[in-house]
């Protein structure tokens, strides 16, 4: 859907400056899954060979789930609330924790395109792409988004980086009421 | 009430307590246990208290601490207000709950089975005492010098998947639960320790109002 943008040239991995570094993060979480309200908070912990740990608990400590994003792009799922434990719902996760993460690297598939007030960095998938896109200047990240072959799917935003680190996220489905909300909390 | 309730429990489970514990044995006189608890369960019309909340990520070795401040009164009225890390208030009356999360007010039917509500009863039910009543549990109670632990084990299937189990720590001079952990199959656990706590002083039922 991205390829009737102009030619832009430049490096593909300069989007790698937005990759947040979730050293150790705590969120206040929201998460609306058709119609369900879950709330509580969202820990993302980055180990020391770089797997990112994603754990949800409620606000009494009930655990949702316990996600692990590896460096090669492996993702285990160490814990999932039988509830939530649905293909489509685990698949919808995955692909929207990894937009944000930044997971996906420079490939041969890789490419960039500009218009007159963005550039576009594409990462095509197997239907459709991950997509982030800035400013022309690359000094801000304007969205973040997931589409499909004709139109995005996913749009998620990261803003008020302190330290590397996100203040606040938010992603949107466009063809289904999914939603994410995290709020940064001080420990 | 929930005094009551975990007193039937032990009295119902058929108890064959092994030592298990670190530093508890199983306890030496149960019928004088259940009795005082019995007493003091009676007499026990409302319970204010503090407390704090320790998620306990053993793998990570993350420790997510939660406050705030906590209202019993008999029979089933509960406010849980958090204080720490936000603002979120829980209240539970009779049959219906209410959350506030910021702005958000929410009120649910316990009754109703809707997904994940459940899940919040769970923990309510622990917090609560009625939890005890749940005739999944095998209970075993165990003492060391300054207090008593009940166990519970969960033998149906879909507590299984959440707990491993959920110890109950009451203190031997007053027979006031102080401390309840409840364990993940995974190693993480919550704990939520009660301090500042205050006996029957007089809670008017508009704490526990869902407007």
């Amino acid at each position: 859907m991205y390829k009737n943008l102009q030619p832009a040239t430049g490096d593909i991995n300069y989007i790698q400056k937005f990759k947040p570094n979730f050293n150790n993060a705590l969120y206040k979480a929201e998460i609306d899954v058709v119609g369900h309200h879950l709330s509580g908070l969202l820990l993302i912990k980055t180990l020391p060979d770089s797997t990112v740990r994603m754990v949800f608990s409620n606000e009494m400590g009930f655990k949702f789930f316990d996600f692990e994003f590896k460096q090669n792009g492996d993702f285990n799922a160490l814990y999932v609330v039988k509830q939530m434990d649905k293909k489509p719902v685990m698949k919808t996760l995955k692909k929207d924790f990894e937009l944000i993460l930044l997971l996906r690297k420079d490939t041969q598939t890789s490419y960039l395109r500009k218009d007159g007030n963005s550039l576009y960095y594409i990462f095509p998938k197997q239907k459709g792409s991950f997509c982030y896109i800035t400013d022309l200047g690359g000094s801000e990240m304007k969205t973040m988004e997931i589409s499909s072959p004709h139109k995005p799917i996913v749009q998620a935003i990261m803003k008020n980086y302190t330290d590397g680190i996100p203040d606040t996220i938010g992603i949107t489905h466009t063809n289904f009421n999914f939603t994410i909300g995290l709020k940064k909390i001080e420990r | 009430m929930r005094k009551i309730i975990l007193v039937l429990s032990i009295l119902l489970s058929g108890l064959t307590a092994k030592p298990q514990l670190t530093g508890y044995t199983p306890i030496a006189d149960l019928p004088k246990f259940k009795e005082q608890f019995a007493v003091i369960a009676k007499k026990t019309e409302t319970i204010k208290s503090d407390f704090t909340q320790e998620k306990n990520l053993s793998m990570l070795s993350e420790k997510i601490v939660s406050k705030g401040k906590f209202w019993f009164k008999k029979d089933n009225l509960l406010r849980m207000e958090y204080t720490k890390p936000y603002q979120y208030l829980m209240i539970l009356n009779k049959d219906n709950m209410y959350i506030k999360d910021g702005q958000k007010e929410n009120k649910v039917s316990t009754k109703s089975n809707k997904l994940f509500q459940q899940i919040n009863k769970i923990t309510i039910d622990c917090v609560q005492g009625t939890v005890f009543s749940n005739p999944d549990f095998i209970t075993k109670v165990y003492e060391n010098k300054s207090t008593y632990l009940v166990e519970l084990s969960p033998i149906g299937k879909a507590l299984k998947e959440f707990f491993k189990s959920i110890n109950v720590i009451i203190d031997k001079s007053d027979y006031e639960v102080t401390t309840i952990e409840m364990n993940e199959n995974s190693g993480d656990n919550t704990i939520i320790r009660f301090t500042n706590r205050e006996i029957n002083t007089i809670i008017p039922d508009a704490i526990f109002a869902i407007k």
